[in-house]
């Protein structure tokens, strides 16, 4: 029986094609805009997530301010079995400009320990990173991000090469391989260099000293993050002189504030499903109108209210479904564009078709009911009278 | 099988009291073909909806076949109209974008009758009718003579008690109204009750029995012995 009334509707939507077109412009324009809008956000999470990951998930930071200097210096050595912590390496950063051929470019040079590529997981391009010896020794070598050695020796094999930093020459002994951006900002323009020889070039007290470590599992994070925040608040007079946070933490923050970006934009993208619904349901109530002969032809026939108001809602559901599957077309191609014209992919996702097109469904049900129900109501004699 | 005993319709219109049927009785056994005539403001019109269930009395009892109409509520009597009456309007009342054949499918469909034997059904009533080689084709596309067969065909597709033809060759010319109202005396010959309502006695003619309306009551119901038939 339902299929008959699904061939009905399907008819007098087809019967009047470019009118049903016109009727679901507001739900194809919301569906492809909020569907849009979702995976655009879907997918810029997974790729910060990604690169986040890549970088590693067994990630910490500490950053502590010592001015009165109460932390020894092998203080993470004396912990780093009961923290269970597997590497880990000082930091300290500062930015340098270069000029080459006429054009200003940032780079961050960081003063880090030999673990520091197993810590941040580096790959290295060419030649080696630093190791024991060096930073032991304070020599003069750098290792370059790929960037780096691209602006400076343009597809020249930097290794061997000199490269100045604040007036002291260093030699290049490795290049990074590709990292992306983070939110240390462009991973590809750094230099590392020996952590004291760092100290000593940029004068640092090292009153804000920066770690990065790795637990030895990813399951060890939670006891890493807590063995070494004891650690500190033992030893610091305040606990606002340190913090300690994990790659997974940040991870959550970000996974958070997009999610929450991602359903305002969703959110106010559906206003204009709610506006699409409300064009159905004016439409539907012009076409009740229309037929209220064939509903009186029906009726007299033998069609009970039921029949009348299923036909008319499914007609409701079959413009709005179909609207649902335009404007999915237009965000798959949308989303294509992005990805040609970007290069950042945009996935569409099955659970996002669906809940477009249950979406689609329920704009028809909630704005076709109406319209349908005042059909069914329709008295026979009356509508049979109607010209 | 059709039973009315002091049928009364009153309704508003504005601020006046309209009494449409005023105490109407008659009988109708099957296989009769009775017609009911009256001048505009008679009240057939009310009396044909109330014989087709489309609309309910004010007071008195219908009962078709031993069913007292007004016990029902909406569902049961589209459902009486699905199995129990055929319509046979004036302005034939085809669904335009459908063709004949699915236009006669449509009481089928009602009747929850399997596709295959919807279509089975609707081909063989529409080559009863004469319109076997227009079958697929629309209301338009078709004579006026043509679509009040289809109607008639339609009419039949549930084997109903009773067809209730409402100046059924009101927009018809003489010609071809004559050719609808042969079918009609043919089905009626085939057992078929039938009752025809119109102004024009040239066409009450063709029943064996005329009913006189005139201002909501009965005013002669007497059995026509001058019956229009040529079929010996």
């Amino acid at each position: 029986m339902f299929n008959e009334y699904f061939a009905i509707a399907w008819r007098s939507v087809t019967a009047h094609k470019i009118r049903a077109l016109l009727t679901t412009l507001g739900v194809v324009i919301g569906v492809s805009s909020v569907i849009l809008l979702l995976s655009l956000g879907n997918s810029a999470k997974a790729e910060a997530e990604k690169q986040i990951r890549s970088i590693g998930s067994n990630l910490i930071y500490v950053t502590v301010t010592d001015p009165i200097g109460v932390l020894p210096s092998i203080w993470l050595d004396e912990i780093k079995d009961a923290a269970r912590i597997a590497y880990y390496s000082e930091m300290v950063q500062r930015p340098v400009v270069y000029n080459v051929n006429g054009n200003d470019i940032d780079v961050t040079v960081s003063g880090v320990n030999a673990d520091f590529d197993t810590v941040s997981s580096l790959t290295m391009e060419s030649g080696r990173f630093l190791n024991d010896l060096d930073t032991r020794m304070g020599l003069p070598v750098a290792v370059v991000g790929f960037k780096i050695a691209d602006a400076l020796y343009a597809g020249d094999d930097p290794i061997g090469k000199t490269i100045v930093i604040n007036g002291v020459p260093f030699e290049i002994i490795g290049e990074v391989g590709e990292r992306g951006q983070s939110f240390s900002g462009d991973n590809d323009m750094q230099i590392y260099i020996p952590y004291d020889f760092a100290l000593n070039l940029f004068s640092s007290r090292a009153i804000m000293r920066s770690y990065y470590l790795t637990s030895i599992t990813e399951a060890d994070v939670n006891t890493t993050l807590t063995k070494v925040s004891a650690y500190l608040e033992e030893t610091l007079p305040s606990t606002s002189l340190y913090r300690a946070f994990s790659q997974s933490q940040i991870l959550g923050i970000m996974d958070t504030l997009m999610s929450l970006l991602t359903s305002l934009l969703a959110g106010i993208a559906s206003i204009s499903l709610i506006v699409g619904g409300i064009g159905i349901m004016n439409i539907m109530l012009v076409t009740v109108r229309e037929r209220t002969r064939e509903i009186g032809i029906r009726k007299a026939l033998g069609a009970k209210r039921s029949q009348i108001l299923l036909q008319f809602l499914i007609e409701a559901v079959i413009i709005t479904l179909l609207g649902g599957l335009i404007g999915l077309g237009i965000a798959f191609a949308g989303a294509w564009l992005i990805s040609q014209v970007s290069g950042f992919t945009v996935t569409i996702g099955p659970e996002t078709v669906l809940l477009a097109l249950l979406f689609s469904i329920t704009i028809g049900l909630i704005f076709g009911i109406y319209p349908a129900n005042k059909a069914g109501k329709l008295e026979p004699v009356e509508a049979l009278r109607y010209e | 099988m059709i039973s009315l005993q002091n049928v009364k319709k009153h309704y508003h219109m504005g601020e006046v009291l309209v009494k449409a049927l005023d105490g109407v009785s008659f009988e109708i056994e099957k296989g009769e073909f009775v017609a009911i005539v009256g001048p505009s403001g008679s009240g057939k019109s009310t009396l044909m909806n109330i014989l087709g269930c489309l609309d309910v009395v004010t007071d008195g009892v219908y009962a078709l076949n031993g069913k007292k109409i007004r016990e029902y509520d909406e569902n049961d009597l589209a459902e009486i109209r699905n199995a129990s009456i055929g319509f046979v309007f004036q302005q034939f009342n085809l669904l335009p974008s459908f063709t004949a054949i699915e236009n006669v499918m449509v009481p089928l469909t009602y009747a929850r009758v399997g596709r295959k034997a919807r279509e089975v059904k609707a081909k063989t009533l529409l080559s009863s009718v004469g319109l076997g080689d227009r079958m697929t084709h629309k209301p338009t596309e078709l004579s006026g003579g043509q679509q009040q067969r289809v109607s008639i065909a339609r009419a039949l597709a549930n084997d109903p008690d009773i067809i209730l033809a409402d100046e059924p060759t009101g927009a018809l010319d003489s010609k071809t109204g004559q050719e609808v109202l042969r079918l009609l005396q043919s089905l009626n010959r085939q057992g078929k009750t039938i009752l025809i309502i119109t102004h024009d006695m040239a066409i009450a003619r063709y029943a064996r029995r005329i009913i006189r309306l005139k201002d909501g009551l009965v005013e002669s119901d007497t059995v026509n012995t001058e019956v229009n038939d040529d079929v010996q």
